[in-house]
């Protein structure tokens, strides 16, 4: 039972059906503790559909998904609902920024505070200090301390995306699954977010789809390659990009672009 | 901060004018329709509570202010009759009392259910529809169905319910003549309309300052992102459209005192969509703006609905809705609040651009 320990999530042979389409076939992937996990793929090898299984907002057809949150027992997502699992401590980013535009980023972020989170509670809350300073600390990191006041629809697109993440980092989540982090964000912006996610895997697992490659050698410590809903092949990112079947099915055709046409 | 003290002042000076009227304005019809306005404004702001802020379209609730209507109309008839059958009983045959006609004798009871019922009915409803996740043109669809067929209910079963002519005929709350007839208790039951809707736009006022109501707005612009956030979204709508029912049955009950009776017409969908105009053409979203709406729209029919405009002031409201959604979507709150600063803006830049072009040159 070691790995228990070592591992924080365990994909066991997840598959889904949509009207006859398998998307995913039989995934099975472990994802270690304090990691930054990459899953990778041409489009359409079910890598965000993964995540949508993980967060259960797509039910699978077979499998199971177990957490194993530290100095608790495991839990078994796979029949939770959304909320539940957020409130389980896995976060999620989607790919289109999502943040709440007429609401200030302080408001967002106070949204995102873990707890509090019945009608009740909600009706009769009042931020305490000591939560104040969390935030602050999360909006420092991500770099937009001074645009607390500022309402979330006017940010730039990369601040939107850091918010959403500081959003994830302010509920103290085990595992935070980001959808194409670097989406739209230019070389600069693409390597600050990489320098944010180094930061983050101190305190928790950071699962990430996404196509950047340059991206993916800067941080990856597993990286899995998804291919018509299987698993080609998981391993270290230099193993990994290196292989020549994964060269093939990806790499080599010029990547995204190529599988896009 | 500022943007919210604007609007406390000006329902202040709103609420103060009202108070003023019943003694400045002579017409005893003029106060009478004055409290239909308060009664109007409770549903735009319970109305603008799940749609300009939850971003859910109810177009069906004249039902919730009907339900409350009929309760306190009940009552009322009860007591003028002492308990005895109604005309409309006696016509449809009946020789006993119906039994849910029955906790409408108290008045402690009949007040209760003046909440309870639009509240229970609304929490059932809600309950299924969220937790099917039912949103969006969906939801506007069923809220109009649903009063489709509250309605067909009421005509159909008139012996219960008066049918057509709905219940009528009944003397004021106090038990005196109702209406234009008694200036005093009318000022009276004023007063208590005037009490209701500061209470409800306090009530209000809190809601939307509050995280609840900043989650309101959260789930308006982004639903999913409220779930993966850890919210229950299903349970914060069931919440906040049982509130809007009650307050709309409560806008009801009040309404039904100064109109002096509540028929059928007032539950069909035409009226839960000229609810609608009240709180779009006012400012969706905004407190203040669902009061100002109701009032401004209540206004202008009272004032072209007879005389020269009367054939077509229907029109006139309908090309004020049409002009508000397509070019003021903030409503008469949002010119004041965004585009005349932005017109003096852009007043002062341009000779202020022109000068520096003539400098230039």
């Amino acid at each position: 039972m070691t790995d228990i320990r070592e591992h924080v999530l365990k994909i066991k042979h997840i598959s889904v059906i949509f009207d006859g389409f398998k998307a995913l076939t039989d995934v099975d992937i472990n994802v270690k503790r304090n990691s930054i996990h990459f899953f990778i793929g041409p489009n359409g090898a079910g890598k965000t559909t993964l995540l949508d299984i993980i967060c259960a907002r797509t039910k699978p057809t077979s499998g199971t998904v177990h957490y194993y949150p530290l100095g608790r027992n495991a839990v078994r997502l796979t029949g939770m609902k959304e909320y539940q699992i957020v409130n389980e401590g896995i976060g999620r980013k989607f790919q289109v920024p999502s943040v709440f535009t007429a609401l200030t980023v302080m408001e967002n972020m106070v949204l995102s505070l873990k707890g509090h989170k019945r009608v009740w509670e909600s009706l009769f809350y009042k931020l305490s200090d000591k939560d104040e300073m969390a935030i602050m600390e999360v909006l420092r990191k991500v770099g937009l301390a001074d645009r607390a006041d500022v309402r979330a629809g006017s940010l730039a697109h990369g601040e939107k995306q850091w918010l959403e993440i500081a959003m994830q980092l302010v509920q103290k989540p085990e595992i935070i699954m980001l959808d194409e982090p670097a989406a739209g964000m230019g070389k600069p912006e693409t390597f600050r977010t990489g320098e944010l996610l180094k930061e983050i895997k101190k305190d928790c697992t950071v699962i990430v789809v996404e196509h950047d490659m340059d991206f993916v050698k800067q941080i990856a410590d597993t990286v899995t390659v998804l291919h018509e809903g299987k698993v080609l092949m998981e391993g270290a990112v230099d193993e990994v990009l290196a292989d020549q079947t994964v060269q093939a099915v990806y790499l080599g055709r010029g990547g995204e672009r190529y599988a896009g046409n | 901060m500022r943007r919210l003290k604007g609007n406390h002042i000006c329902f202040t000076v709103i609420a103060v004018m009202l108070a003023c009227s019943p003694f400045l304005v002579g017409s005893s019809s003029m106060v009478q329709f004055l409290g239909k306005c308060m009664c109007y404004s409770i549903v735009a702001i319970a109305l603008d509570l799940i749609w300009g802020y939850t971003g859910m379209l109810s177009l069906g609730h004249g039902i919730y202010f009907c339900l409350g209507g009929y309760a306190m109309a009940m009552y009322l008839r009860l007591r003028d009759n002492g308990g005895a059958l109604t005309d409309f009983m006696q016509t449809g045959g009946l020789t006993k009392l119906p039994f849910f006609w029955k906790p409408f004798l108290s008045f402690p009871l009949a007040m209760l259910l003046v909440i309870l019922v639009p509240g229970v009915l609304a929490a059932v409803i809600g309950y299924f529809v969220f937790r099917s996740r039912i949103k969006g043109v969906y939801f506007s669809i069923i809220t109009q169905a649903l009063t489709w067929a509250a309605y067909s209910l009421f005509i159909a079963n008139s012996k219960y319910t008066g049918g057509n002519n709905g219940i009528t005929d009944f003397t004021s709350v106090f038990g005196s003549t109702r209406g234009v007839a008694n200036r005093g208790h009318l000022t009276a039951m004023f007063f208590v309309a005037l009490a209701a809707l500061v209470l409800v736009y306090l009530l209000a006022s809190w809601l939307v300052n509050s995280k609840f109501g900043k989650l309101l707005i959260a789930i308006r612009d982004g639903e999913n992102r409220t779930f993966f956030s850890g919210y229950c979204v299903n349970q914060y709508k069931n919440f906040i459209y049982t509130l809007s029912a009650v307050l709309a049955g409560i806008g009801g009950a009040l309404f039904v005192n100064f109109n002096g009776s509540i028929t059928p017409s007032q539950m069909t969908i035409a009226y839960s969509i000229t609810m609608v105009v009240w709180v779009a053409v006012g400012g969706r979203g905004t407190v203040i703006g669902a009061v100002i709406g109701a009032f401004f729209i209540n206004l202008c029919e009272y004032n072209l609905s007879s005389g020269a405009l009367a054939g077509i002031w229907q029109y006139i409201v309908g090309a004020i809705f049409g002009v508000t959604i397509l070019f003021f979507k903030g409503g008469i709150v949002g010119i004041v609040k965004e585009q005349i600063p932005a017109l003096f803006a852009r007043l002062q830049s341009a000779p202020a651009a022109e000068k520096e072009k003539k400098e230039a040159a």
